[in-house]
């Protein structure tokens, strides 16, 4: 739709296409379709090549396009997507369940020093969306651990206090549980080896193996037991498709509520703006 | 991937969900009117990514947020955090290289090697999980400051 505002505004636009079936409907005036996984439009990390090949493959469009056109990118990424086989080279212990916290504090505590790593090699990192600082991973560990021992969804737990949180409690929730998940995965993908994990790898991997996902399984319990139901679109963004077991993973409205009105209310309540 | 059917049933279902008010909407498609762009070693390139990308010490977005931040070309990627709500899509080769999501050092090899005009000394980022009809006001604005920018061209990037 952007597409369509801009050039309603002299702004002539091309577009990498990730969803066909959106872009059929849409019609934007120049698209590339590209079969990767959604998050990576660009293929792969660490290939200039292959990005630039995409990047000039959507430009040309430019040049070629006399009326809106889809034109599909002939290649799929290397790994073909990431369905293979990965194993963690960092052994973890078996994921204690008894004792949360220790758990998941001996993991951050293996993973450290590769996630430092990953760090400098990069020259960044991607922890830091809800406001905490790298340096405060600890203060996040301790947020998740109450939230998932059922601290409740009405404050910040007391013992998370002091990181400038940068999103309004409860949708914070969803924030923290993203940046331990970005912590353990530029940890574990740090040796940038022949075969990178994809994201339904670290997904498995998280989800199987790691107190990290017993964690967030266990806030999504405590989501799904709680007794307002706008806290249930939480549960639908931070465990993914396919790795929650018990009912479909986006809250349903209430009976007698429509959908819309649902959703708005869920907004403004994950908001911190509606009680 | 990615076609609907690649993925998850109930990522699929919500996917269909989004192609569903596109096809039910009012909006006039084909009443967008055709340009025809400069040639492109003429053409200043801006980039807009839906990563929901911004600066560490910019407001993040909000659920359902439909502003945009701006993104200098000269970025430290360091600089930058991505608060897309969305658990299922693929960050980890964002987290390796930000050229995958906002292919700021490939735009500028083509500028340098003559291939494009120019890049936009400003890119935009916006929150792509937000409803795209709410976008026009947003979108209108964007226009506005590509135009006294002086780019030409807009590169959409989705994730």
């Amino acid at each position: 739709m952007i597409s369509h505002y801009l050039q309603r505004h002299g702004i002539p636009t091309t577009t990498i296409s990730l969803i066909r079936e959106h872009t059929e409907y849409v019609r934007q005036p120049r698209a590339l379709w590209v079969p990767f996984p959604l998050g990576r439009p660009f293929g792969v990390a660490d290939d200039p090549d292959f990005q630039r090949d995409v990047l000039r493959s959507a430009l040309r469009l430019l040049e070629t396009a006399t009326e809106p056109t889809i034109e599909d990118y002939p290649h799929d990424v290397p790994e073909g997507g990431g369905d293979g086989v990965w194993s963690c080279s960092i052994q973890l212990p078996e994921p204690e369940v008894s004792d949360l916290e220790a758990a998941l504090r001996a993991e951050v505590d293996l993973l450290t020093p590769w996630y430092e790593e990953a760090r400098r090699r990069r020259g960044r990192t991607t922890v830091g969306i809800s406001g905490a600082r790298p340096e405060e991973i600890d203060k996040v560990v301790s947020f998740i651990v109450a939230i998932a021992e059922g601290s409740g969804f009405k404050e910040i737990p007391p013992s998370a206090r002091g990181p400038n949180w940068n999103h309004p409690f409860p949708m914070l929730v969803r924030f923290v549980v993203e940046d331990l998940r970005a912590f353990y995965q530029e940890a574990v993908t740090s040796q940038e080896g022949t075969n990178p994990p994809s994201q339904q790898d670290m997904h498995s991997w998280i989800f199987n193996r790691t107190a990290l996902g017993q964690a967030i399984i266990r806030i999504g319990q405590q989501i799904a037991a709680d007794e307002e139901p706008r806290l249930k679109m939480i549960r639908g963004l931070i465990v993914p498709e396919g790795f929650w077991r018990d009912e479909v993973s986006w809250g349903a409205a209430p009976p007698g509520m429509e959908r819309i009105h649902f959703i708005r209310s869920s907004l403004a309540y994950l908001a911190g703006e509606e009680a | 991937m990615v076609r609907l059917s690649e993925l998850h049933p109930e990522e699929a279902q919500h996917m269909l969900g989004r192609a569903a008010l596109l096809k039910r909407s009012s909006f006039d498609f084909d009443a967008t009117p055709w340009i025809t762009p400069r040639p492109l070693p003429e053409s200043r390139i801006a980039l807009i990514s839906t990563a929901a990308l911004h600066r560490r010490d910019d407001p993040a977005f909000r659920f359902g947020d439909t502003g945009y931040r701006l993104i200098p070309d000269d970025i430290d990627p360091a600089e930058l955090v991505q608060s897309h709500i969305s658990v299922n899509f693929d960050r980890t080769h964002y987290q390796r290289d930000l050229n995958v999501v906002l292919p700021v050092d490939r735009m500028r090899e083509l500028a340098d090697a003559g291939e494009i005009g120019g890049v936009s000394p400003i890119h935009f980022s916006i929150l792509g999980a937000t409803e795209s009809f709410l976008f026009e006001q947003t979108a209108a604005e964007i226009a506005r400051r590509m135009h006294d920018l002086e780019v030409d061209t807009a590169m959409l990037v989705p994730v």
